[in-house]
């Protein structure tokens, strides 16, 4: 039955390049969401991994960057410095704001950093330099490429106008940028001695949850997260804020890939109704009829999902070069996902055919 | 008496055989109820021996595809039975039908119905493997039986490359994998020319007396007669006359009685000739051809 299904499926070859593309098309399109969505992950959260600090401290309820005011005092922060196993902490200001180039407005964290400390500013520098002074600022060299901005030119942060002095790499995501001012620039456009959050680096030998465990329990005012946790709320967080469109986007691929392996299917018994009736004229039992629709299922659907995991491969290749801050990951569970979700279409797509194979009347081949 | 007995094991064998393949009693099909019904084939019944080949003709809407659906396990009669040795058809469970079908009857269909995607080969071996058999085992039993039909030099060929008389070769292969009893064939020579018709004619003959099988064939193709052992006129849903055939000395076929182009009365026996040349033939040297 396996050769049949086979040469069925081959024998149209229009048809059989419409029915694997269409079941491609879909997946991809279920694919590179899903490798999108982990490959922004990733990118979002670039600094905090690059920032260099083992635990975040922040206001008390504050998990993470995205969206998110914190604000603790510097005696907070030297509080938490004071606590065993704490190597050094610095502070930093942080907000979502625009950076407006020349070209466009481009959607950014406003990190303000002190040079001086260890901690919380770039840590890759690809042109430039990372000390910056007063009046100067470090952006991302996928943003700087993308706005055409150079070294020694002119942005405006938050209303004010900064010289970029470096450029970073690998803090360009889908969503926005990072970008670093001194300290003190953030802190007198702010007005307050506040400071987003405190960034600590654990000493040898330390466990960075227990102390960030620590830090909660001599202040009740602070959230102290290792970078681990930190970090996984942050992509729960965009993750919450994007999957309804997620789910949307996959649902859609979903049902095309459903309509193109039901419609394949379909028209393909249709078309060999008469040689399905000869041969159940001939003996063959309905479970013989229903594995040649089952083995055409799989094989279209084994075939697409091939193509579409190689073309996301592909995209995931050569979309960065052409869109600047994007990334797709394809991961294990994400494949197994969509795999999952195609062998879904192909059990549902096989129901209509097998409902017709089985009341398929072998006696209309002599009647035709 | 070595010889006697020999002979006594044979006439046994001979009765053995003889058993009739399939026994078809009093066999109705009704189509639709009250005033609307139809009776397709009423009060039929039939025995066929085996080797036997059975010639169903008949005018359009007389029921022989009714008739043959019904010999074919494809439909069940309103009344009466059907049986291919031992299995009553219509008492088989649904489920069992498919199985008798694959192993005891074999079908030639009129536009040869061949699986377009398939070579002539994978046509074959596809009903074998239907009995469980491995593709390996049902390709070579299929590449044994097309060579021994003269198919050999096609085995790789789609349908759309053979030509009618290969294709019907290949449809009679199909029908012969599963070495059945029976084979029924509608209007086996419908889609082919004069001589490939013939061909296909002495090839169904050649299967039945070789192998002993029976085949019934329905066809309104005058020429099937000559090689038909009866011919059965069906006719409103019932057999009329049924035609004596007998066999010309001289070249084998079956000739209608009646019909018969020509005949001798010879040491107070009637042969029938199919035609004047054979008649001509036999008298030349009768002694030779009996």
């Amino acid at each position: 039955m396996f050769h049949l299904a086979w040469r069925n499926l081959l024998q149209s070859r229009t048809q059989f390049f419409l029915g694997v593309g269409g079941v491609a098309l879909a997946l991809l399109l279920m694919l590179s969401l899903d490798a999108l969505l982990v490959g922004s992950e990733q990118d979002l959260v670039a600094y905090i991994y690059q920032s260099g600090a083992d635990i975040f401290v922040a206001q008390e309820g504050v998990r993470n960057l995205h969206m998110a005011a914190s604000a603790i005092s510097m005696q907070d922060m030297r509080r938490a410095a004071r606590t065993e196993g704490v190597a050094s902490a610095s502070p930093i200001l942080y907000t979502t704001g625009v950076v407006e180039t020349e070209q466009a407005d481009v959607l950014s964290y406003i990190i303000g950093f002190d040079p001086r400390e260890p901690l919380g500013g770039p840590q890759v520098i690809v042109a430039g330099t990372a000390q910056l002074g007063r009046g100067e600022a470090i952006i991302d060299n996928a943003v700087a490429r993308s706005q055409g901005v150079e070294l020694g030119d002119e942005i405006e942060i938050l209303g004010e106008t900064f010289t970029v002095v470096g450029l970073t790499e690998g803090l360009t995501n889908i969503i926005n940028s990072v970008t670093f001012i001194h300290i003190d620039d953030f802190r007198a456009l702010r007005r307050g001695d506040s400071i987003s959050y405190a960034l600590l680096a654990v000493e040898p030998g330390y466990d960075p949850a227990e102390v960030a465990a620590a830090i909660e329990a001599r202040n009740e005012d602070v959230t102290a997260l290792p970078r681990e946790v930190f970090a996984r709320e942050e992509r729960q967080i965009v993750k919450d804020m994007s999957v309804e469109v997620i789910y949307i986007m996959n649902m859609a691929g979903l049902l095309i890939g459903l309509a193109v392996t039901a419609l394949t299917l379909y028209t393909s018994t249709l078309r060999k109704r008469q040689e399905y009736g000869v041969l159940k004229a001939m003996g063959a039992k309905n479970r013989h009829l229903y594995s040649v629709v089952v083995v055409q299922a799989f094989l279209s659907l084994t075939m697409g999902s091939a193509v579409a995991i190689g073309l996301v491969w592909l995209m995931g290749s050569i979309l960065p070069l052409v869109v600047p801050g994007t990334a797709m990951a394809l991961t294990q569970a994400g494949v197994v996902r969509v795999l999952t979700a195609a062998l879904g279409i192909g059990v549902v797509a096989a129901l209509v055919p097998a409902w017709q194979m089985a009341r398929l009347d072998p006696a209309q081949v002599f009647r035709s | 008496m070595e010889k006697l007995c020999a002979l006594c094991v044979s006439v046994v064998k001979m009765e053995e055989w003889m058993e009739p393949v399939m026994v078809v009693e009093h066999v109705t099909r009704r189509f639709g109820s009250g005033e609307t019904e139809v009776v397709a084939v009423r009060d039929v019944s039939l025995a066929v021996e085996p080797g036997e080949i059975v010639l169903i003709m008949g005018p359009s809407g007389s029921g022989k595809t009714t008739l043959l659906l019904m010999l074919g396990g494809l439909l069940r009669p309103s009344e009466g039975r059907i049986r291919i040795g031992e299995d009553d058809l219509t008492e088989l469970d649904e489920r069992r039908l498919p199985e008798v079908r694959l192993r005891r009857i074999g079908f030639i269909f009129q536009d040869f119905n061949l699986f377009s995607s398939l070579s002539a080969l994978d046509n074959v071996a596809l009903v074998v493997q239907l009995t469980g058999l491995s593709r390996r085992a049902a390709r070579r039993r299929a590449r044994q039986l097309l060579e021994e039909l003269g198919m050999g030099h096609r085995l790789n060929f789609l349908p759309e490359k053979l030509s009618g008389g290969e294709k019907q070769r290949v449809a009679i292969a199909r029908a012969l994998v599963n070495e059945p009893d029976i084979i029924l064939a509608d209007e086996p020579t419908a889609n082919l020319d004069s001589r490939r018709g013939h061909e296909t004619m002495r090839l169904l003959r050649r299967i039945a007396k070789e192998g002993m099988r029976s085949v019934i064939i329905v066809s309104h193709d005058e020429r099937i007669k000559d090689i038909a052992d009866r011919v059965l006129w069906l006719e409103d849903g019932s057999f009329k006359n049924e035609v004596e055939m007998a066999t010309d000395p001289v070249c084998g076929m079956s000739v209608d009685r009646e019909r018969a182009p020509a005949q001798v009365v010879y040491d107070g026996r009637t042969l029938y000739f199919c035609a004047p040349g054979c008649r001509d033939e036999f008298l030349a040297n009768p002694k030779q051809f009996l």
